[in-house]
């Protein structure tokens, strides 16, 4: 290897390549916003979600270039943030064999409309029993292997395929998971409702 | 009450998420023309999703947002 002054071709390619670094970090930044929204609903705390998101970014500006343009940006930094969110030892706090049980989808509206005096009530006034309080507390109570999957489909609008890809699961699990996931949260909510 | 319809009630989630088949959307929407209670229900699941969606929104702060402008060009690349 010779020490030679850079080309001309060289300082092109180093040019283009801090050009397309900025592109990056600006594509990510615009995220950011969507980023923490469900990094804050994977994790029990405000502070959590902020240093989950600022590790996020630190790993995502630093590998950068493993990010493939024009494949989901937002996808691959969600994908970051799970590993890290699994690696730092979540899974410890897993219930192995206890599985909640859940009941059928009608089960909240029908519990909901049980609380309200009138017949045949508009859905409007049934899902008015609801306190936004009670749909974070029930939320952060779902195991996590099916809060992830609620947090990124019902919450994140991400498609089966893009939380199987960031979970690393097949689809079919991600629909499984979502579907129980769901059930748990109205199941969780249902029993909440004051009758 | 009720049409006792548990078919109704499992193919909620598929329909919601349109990932039925065309044969089974077609038996789903005309099940649901027909039976006000499980076409209350799948409203009321719409709305749910949507509330769901809106009740656990917490935006993240400017102090975090300007934290992780700060890190750009600072973290050098691997490798």
């Amino acid at each position: 290897m010779s020490e030679s002054a850079p080309t001309a071709a060289d300082s092109r390619r180093i040019a283009e390549e801090a050009r397309d670094r900025v592109r990056f970090e600006e594509e990510a930044l615009e995220l950011s916003d969507q980023v923490y929204r469900v990094a804050r609903r994977l994790v029990g705390s405000r502070e959590e979600a902020e240093d989950l998101v600022q590790e996020t970014y630190a790993r995502a500006f630093r590998s950068w270039q493993q990010y493939q343009p024009g494949t989901n940006l937002r996808a691959w930094l969600l994908r970051i943030l799970t590993n890290l969110n699994i690696d730092r030892g979540r899974r410890v706090q897993r219930t192995p064999d206890l599985q909640p049980l859940e009941e059928g989808d009608y089960y909240l509206y029908n519990r909901l409309e049980s609380t309200l005096p009138d017949e045949n009530p508009d859905e409007e006034r049934v899902i008015e029993r609801l306190s936004q309080d009670s749909i974070v507390e029930a939320l952060s109570e779902i195991p996590h292997d099916f809060r992830d999957v609620v947090v990124l489909v019902d919450i994140g609008e991400f498609s089966y395929a893009e939380a199987a890809q960031i979970l690393d699961i097949p689809v079919g699990t991600v629909m499984s998971r979502l579907h129980r996931g769901r059930r748990l949260l109205k199941t969780k909510l249902g029993e909440k409702a004051v009758v | 009450m009720g049409c006792g319809c548990d078919d109704c009630e499992q193919m909620m989630q598929p329909y919601i998420d349109g990932v039925l088949s065309a044969d089974e959307i077609a038996e789903a929407k005309d099940h649901l023309a027909r039976c006000p209670h499980c076409e209350k229900r799948f409203r009321f699941e719409e709305q749910f999703r949507h509330y769901v969606r809106v009740a656990t929104d917490e935006p993240m702060r400017p102090e975090l947002r300007e934290r992780l402008v700060s890190m750009r060009f600072v973290v050098p690349p691997t490798s």
